[in-house]
C-alpha cells in the first residue's frame, strides 16, 4: 500500500502533459461512485427516513419493534442462526481449505470444482434442493426409515434452517480462507519441526495464527450474509424459525408497513456495520501479516 | 386511387361498427374476433391447478382476441394496494378471496359496469358491487390416514381437540383472515357462531393459538398440497381443489365434509388498471359456460354458469362441492360480519400468524 | 502428517465434498417425475418438464429477460468497475481505500434491507418492473466484484511498462489499448463473469422491482416453487446445473493450459 504514493509522484513526471490534469486518479471512480449514490445511499436514507417519519414523526416505529418480545427473539434468533451457521461452516471449511493446498494438483482441481460449482449456481436452486432433500418423506428421512430409525423432522426447523443455509455459504468460507493459505510457506512447518517440535503442536502455533486473517474474512463475511439472509430461511424455516429478513418483507410487501420494515432494516444495517467495525482491525492484520511473510 | 378508396371503406366501416360493437349486449363466454390484438391482460390468481384451470379455461378467449395473456400472483391485497397508491397498476384482472372486494369496493376495485358483463347465468345472490365469483368451493378439513386409523376426526371441533387427536395442524395462511375457521373455533370454545360479537374473534383465534407452536401456516395452495403429499402434517386445512389433486398425486388423506367452509372466490378489476374494457372481456368470456366447464373439469370447482355441464373423472368428482348432499353439509361464513369487522380481523389474524 | 490424522482429514474432505455438490444433484430425478408434484421420491420418468421449459412462453422470457438483463450488467458494470479499479489503486492511498470501502458496500448491505429502499425509491419513480430498474440495481450490486477482479490484477500490474511505452511517444489510449488492457484482461474478464452471473442469480431485490411484465428466471423459479410445486422447477435446475458445471470445468482446464504453457 506504501508504495501506491511513490507510483503517482513517477506518472506525474514521467507522463506527458495532457490536457485533462486530473490531480486525483480517484475521480475515475466517480460514474461507479454516482451509481451506488443514486441505487444504494439513496434508498438507503428513505428507508432510515421513513423508520423515523411513517406514519408519524417520532420514535414509534424502534419503540414498537424492541417492545415486542417476539421481535426481540427473532432478533435474537437471527444472530444465534447466524453463529451456528458460521460456526458450522468454519469446521468445515478449514480442513477443507487446508487440504486444498496440499493435495496434487488433479485433486486440488476436483476439490476447486467441488467449491465452484455451488458457488455459482443459483441460490434458489439449491435452496429448492434442500427443499425436496428435507421434506418428512423427503431423501434424509426415506434414508433413516431405510436403516430402520425413526424419522427427524428438519423442514421448518432451525436445524434445518442452519443445515440448508451452511451449504448455500460454505464457499463464502472456504474461499477466503483457501487464498489466505496458499500464501502460506509450509516450510516455517518444516522448520519448526526440525527444531523439534511436535506436528501438532507447530501447526497450531504457526500454522493456525497465520491463516486467522482467512478465517476472519470468512467467518465475517458468512456470519454478515446470514444476517441478511432470506431466501433459504423462507423456504426451508416454519413459524419458530423465522429471521429478521423475513420479518421486514411482512412488513413492507403484506402489511404496507414501511415505518416498522424500516425500523426493522435499519435495525439490520446498523448491527452489521457494528459487526464490521469490530471486524476491520482484525482484517487489518491481514496486510502486516502478508507483509511479515514476505 | 384504388387504395385510397380501400381506405375510406374501411375507416367507414370501422367507425360503423365500433358503436355498433359497443351497442351489442355482452354474452358469457363470448369475445369479438381479434378486438384484443396486441394488448396485454395480467390475470392475477392463486397459482397451481387453480390457474392452471383458469388459463385452460381462457385459451379460447385467448385465442379469439388475440390478447396476450399473462399470469401472477399469488393474489396479495398489499400488493394491489402498493399498485394502486403508486399509480402504476400491472394487474387487469384479479381472483380474491370472498372478502376483499366487499372490503375495497370502490378504493382497491373498481365498481363493475353490469352492461358490459352478461351475469345472466351466475347463480343468484353471489354477484356484488365490485366483483362477481370466480367459481364456489371448498375448504375442508383433510386428516392423515395413518395417524388417525380406526378413531379418525369427524368434524372442526375434533380439529381443535389435541387431547383426543394429537398432531400437527396446518392452517391457511395465505393472507386474509378466515372467517369460516376463526368461526369454528370460537364454535369449539363453546361459543354460537350466529350471535358473534367483535370482542368473540380473539377468543376464536385463541382457539387457533392453543393449537400450538408446531402449527404450520402454510402460503400457497401449492404450499399445502405438499404438505399433505409429503405427509408433513395430520390435520391439514385445504382448498377442496388443492386436496383433490394431492390425494391424485397419492396423499394418504382423506376429506371431512361434515361442515367444510363455503367459499367463494372473486373476480375484480382494480382501481386503475390499465384497459378495463379488455378487463370486462376477459371476465366475460370466463363467465361463459364452456370456459367453466373446462375450469371445473381442471380443478373440481364449482362452476358459476348455471348452463354448464362438465364431464369429470370419478377421482375429482369425489371433490365436487355442488351435489345436494355436499350443499347441505356445508358451513357458510357470516360474510357481512366479516366485511365490517375485516380491519380487527386482519390484524388479529397477522398477529397469530406472526407468532404474537 | 502422520498417516492417521491424512485418512482422517481425507474421510473429512470427502464429506464436506458430498454436502457441497450432492444435495443440490436431488434436483436431477426429481426432474423426470411423472407426477406434478415435489414430493420424493419421484414417480414414474417423463420429459414433460423440460418440454413444458422449452415451451412455455413464461418460463422462456424469463430466461430471455435474464439474459439481457445480465449482459447490459456485465458490460456495465466491467466499465464502471474497471475504471473504479484504476481510480482505487492509482489514488493516493487514503482516498484509494475509502473509495474501496464505499464500493464494496453493496456486498455488506444486507438483501432485504437494499431491496425494500430500492423497491421504495422505484414506485416513486415507476422504475419497477422495467429493465432499466434492474440494470441500476444490479449493476451497483455487480460493481464490487469487478472491482476487487480488476484491481487484483492492477496491484500485481508493473506501471513502468506504461511509462516505457508513454515515454516511446505512444498516447494515453494507445498506451491503454496496447500495454495495460491485455496485460489486466484477464481480470477484466473475470470481473464480466462474476458480473454477468451476479445479474443472472439475483433473486431477493428482484423479488420486489419485478411485475408481471418484467419477471427474471430467479423470480420465476421462486414463484414457481412457492405457487405450483411444479417440477419444471427441478429441470430448470438441472439445466442451470449442468450449465454452470460445463462453464466451470472448460474454465479450469483453460486456465490450467494456459498455466502449462
Amino acid at each position: 500500500m506504501s508504495a501506491l504514493p511513490q507510483t503517482d509522484n513517477q506518472t506525474a513526471g514521467g507522463r506527458p502533459a495532457r490536457r485533462l490534469n486530473l490531480r486525483d486518479a480517484g475521480w475515475l471512480a466517480a460514474p461507479a461512485v454516482l451509481l451506488l449514490a443514486a441505487v444504494l445511499v439513496y434508498p438507503l436514507a428513505i428507508i432510515v427516513l421513513r423508520s423515523f417519519s411513517e406514519p408519524e414523526p417520532g420514535l414509534q416505529n424502534y419503540i414498537w419493534f424492541f417492545g415486542s418480545p417476539v421481535n426481540r427473539a427473532v432478533l435474537q434468533r437471527t444472530f444465534v442462526l447466524s453463529g451456528w451457521v458460521t460456526l458450522a461452516s468454519l469446521i468445515c471449511a478449514y480442513p477443507y481449505a487446508y487440504a486444498m493446498t496440499v493435495v496434487g494438483k488433479n485433486l486440488r482441481l476436483i476439490l476447486i470444482l467441488c467449491v465452484l460449482v455451488p458457488f455459482w449456481l443459483s441460490g434458489v436452486v439449491r435452496t429448492l434442493a434442500w427443499v425436496i432433500l428435507l421434506q418428512d418423506s423427503g431423501v434424509i428421512n426415506s434414508i433413516l426409515r431405510g436403516l430402520g430409525l425413526s424419522p427427524v423432522k428438519l423442514i421448518r426447523t432451525q436445524l434445518g434452517v442452519v443445515i440448508g443455509m451452511t451449504q448455500v455459504l460454505l464457499p463464502f468460507m472456504i474461499l477466503p480462507i483457501y487464498s489466505v493459505m496458499k500464501g502460506i510457506d509450509t516450510r516455517l512447518l518444516q522448520a519448526a519441526r526440525s527444531l523439534g517440535a511436535k506436528p501438532w503442536r507447530a501447526f497450531l502455533q504457526i500454522y493456525v495464527p497465520l491463516s486467522l486473517p482467512g478465517v476472519y474474512a470468512g467467518a465475517i463475511i458468512v456470519f454478515i450474509l446470514s444476517l441478511g439472509f432470506y431466501i433459504t430461511p423462507a423456504l426451508l424455516g416454519g413459524p419458530r424459525s423465522t429471521m429478521l429478513s423475513s420479518l421486514v418483507q411482512n412488513q413492507v410487501l403484506s402489511l404496507l408497513n414501511w415505518g416498522r420494515g424500516g425500523a426493522m432494516g435499519v435495525v439490520l444495517l446498523v448491527a452489521t456495520f457494528i459487526l464490521l467495525a469490530i471486524a476491520a482491525p482484525l482484517m487489518r492484520q491481514k496486510h502486516t501479516q502478508t507483509r511479515r511473510e514476505k | 386511387m384504388k387504395k385510397i378508396n380501400f381506405g375510406l371503406a374501411v375507416m367507414m366501416a370501422c367507425a360503423v361498427s365500433v358503436p355498433a360493437l359497443a351497442q351489442d349486449k355482452a354474452v358469457a363466454g363470448e369475445v369479438a374476433e381479434g378486438s384484443l390484438k396486441g394488448k396485454t391482460l395480467t390475470f392475477v390468481s392463486y397459482g397451481g391447478i387453480y390457474q392452471d384451470g383458469q388459463v385452460a379455461a381462457l385459451q379460447d378467449f385467448v385465442q379469439k382476441s388475440g390478447v396476450t395473456l399473462l399470469n401472477d400472483g399469488p393474489t396479495e391485497t398489499a400488493k394491489l394496494q402498493a399498485q394502486v397508491e403508486s399509480g402504476n397498476v400491472s394487474w387487469d384482472v384479479v381472483d380474491t378471496a370472498d372478502l376483499p372486494p366487499y372490503v375495497h369496493c370502490g378504493t382497491l376495485f373498481q365498481k363493475l359496469d353490469f352492461s358490459k358483463l352478461d351475469i345472466s347465468k351466475i347463480p343468484e345472490g353471489q354477484v356484488g358491487e365490485c366483483s362477481v365469483p370466480a367459481m364456489n368451493y371448498g375448504v375442508v378439513l383433510m386428516y392423515k390416514n395413518d395417524t388417525y386409523k380406526d378413531n379418525p376426526p369427524t368434524s372442526w371441533k375434533d380439529f381443535f381437540d389435541t387431547e383426543k387427536f394429537p398432531g400437527v395442524r396446518a392452517i391457511d395462511g395465505s393472507g386474509d383472515p378466515v372467517g369460516g375457521l376463526i368461526e369454528q373455533g370460537f364454535i369449539a370454545a363453546g361459543g354460537d357462531a350466529k350471535a358473534m360479537t367483535a370482542d368473540d374473534i380473539e377468543k376464536g383465534i385463541e382457539k387457533i393459538r392453543a393449537l400450538g407452536p408446531d402449527t404450520i401456516y402454510w402460503k400457497t395452495g401449492a404450499e399445502s398440497q405438499q404438505l399433505a403429499e409429503s405427509g408433513e402434517a395430520d390435520m391439514i386445512m385445504m382448498w377442496t381443489g388443492r386436496a383433490m389433486t394431492a390425494v391424485k398425486n397419492g396423499a394418504q388423506y382423506t376429506p371431512v365434509w361434515q361442515d367444510w367452509l363455503v367459499v367463494m372466490d372473486q373476480l375484480t378489476i382494480p382501481v386503475g388498471a390499465k384497459d378495463p374494457d379488455a378487463s370486462y372481456a376477459l371476465i366475460n368470456a370466463y363467465l361463459g359456460k364452456e370456459a367453466q366447464e373446462i375450469l371445473t373439469e381442471k380443478t373440481s370447482y364449482t362452476p358459476i354458469n348455471l348452463d354448464s355441464k362438465p364431464k369429470v373423472d370419478d377421482a375429482t368428482a369425489a371433490f365436487l362441492t355442488n351435489t345436494p348432499e355436499r350443499i347441505k353439509q356445508g358451513f357458510q361464513q357470516n360474510i357481512p360480519f366479516w366485511v365490517k369487522n375485516f380491519d380487527l380481523a386482519s390484524e388479529k389474524w397477522s398477529a397469530l400468524l406472526s407468532g404474537n | 502428517m502422520q498417516l492417521s490424522s491424512r485418512i482422517f482429514l481425507g474421510l473429512f474432505c470427502l464429506l464436506v465434498a458430498i454436502l457441497l455438490l450432492a444435495p443440490t444433484l436431488v434436483v436431477i430425478p426429481m426432474s423426470f417425475n411423472s407426477n406434478k408434484s415435489l414430493a420424493f421420491p419421484p414417480a414414474g420418468f417423463s420429459w414433460q418438464w423440460y418440454d413444458n421449459f422449452f415451451t412455455n412462453p413464461e418460463w422462456l422470457l424469463s430466461l430471455r429477460n435474464s439474459f439481457l438483463i445480465a449482459t447490459v450488467v456485465a458490460i456495465l458494470a466491467t466499465t464502471l468497475g474497471t475504471l473504479a479499479a484504476f481510480g482505487v489503486t492509482r489514488a493516493a492511498a487514503r482516498t484509494g481505500g475509502l473509495l474501496r470501502a464505499i464500493l464494496i458496500t453493496p456486498m455488506v448491505v444486507p438483501g432485504v434491507v437494499l431491496a425494500i429502499g430500492i423497491y421504495a425509491v422505484y414506485l416513486d419513480t415507476g422504475l419497477v418492473g422495467t429493465v432499466a430498474g434492474f440494470v441500476f440495481a444490479h449493476t451497483m450490486l455487480a460493481i464490487p466484484f469487478v472491482l476487487i477482479a480488476v484491481s487484483a490484477s492492477l496491484e500485481v500490474f508493473d506501471r513502468r511498462l506504461e511509462t516505457a511505452a508513454a515515454s516511446l511517444g505512444a498516447g494515453k489510449l494507445t498506451v491503454f489499448r496496447t500495454v495495460t488492457l491485455p496485460l489486466i484482461l484477464p481480470g477484466v474478464l473475470s470481473g464480466a463473469l462474476f458480473a454477468f452471473i451476479t445479474s443472472f442469480d439475483e433473486i431477493i431485490v428482484a423479488l420486489f422491482i419485478t411485475s408481471p411484465y418484467l419477471k427474471t428466471l430467479p423470480v420465476q423459479i421462486y414463484s414457481s416453487i412457492t405457487r405450483d410445486a411444479d417440477p419444471t422447477v427441478a429441470a430448470v435446475g438441472t439445466l442451470l446445473f449442468l450449465a454452470t458445471s460445463f462453464i466451470i470445468v472448460a474454465g479450469l482446464l483453460i486456465g490450467m493450459r494456459r498455466g502449462r504453457t
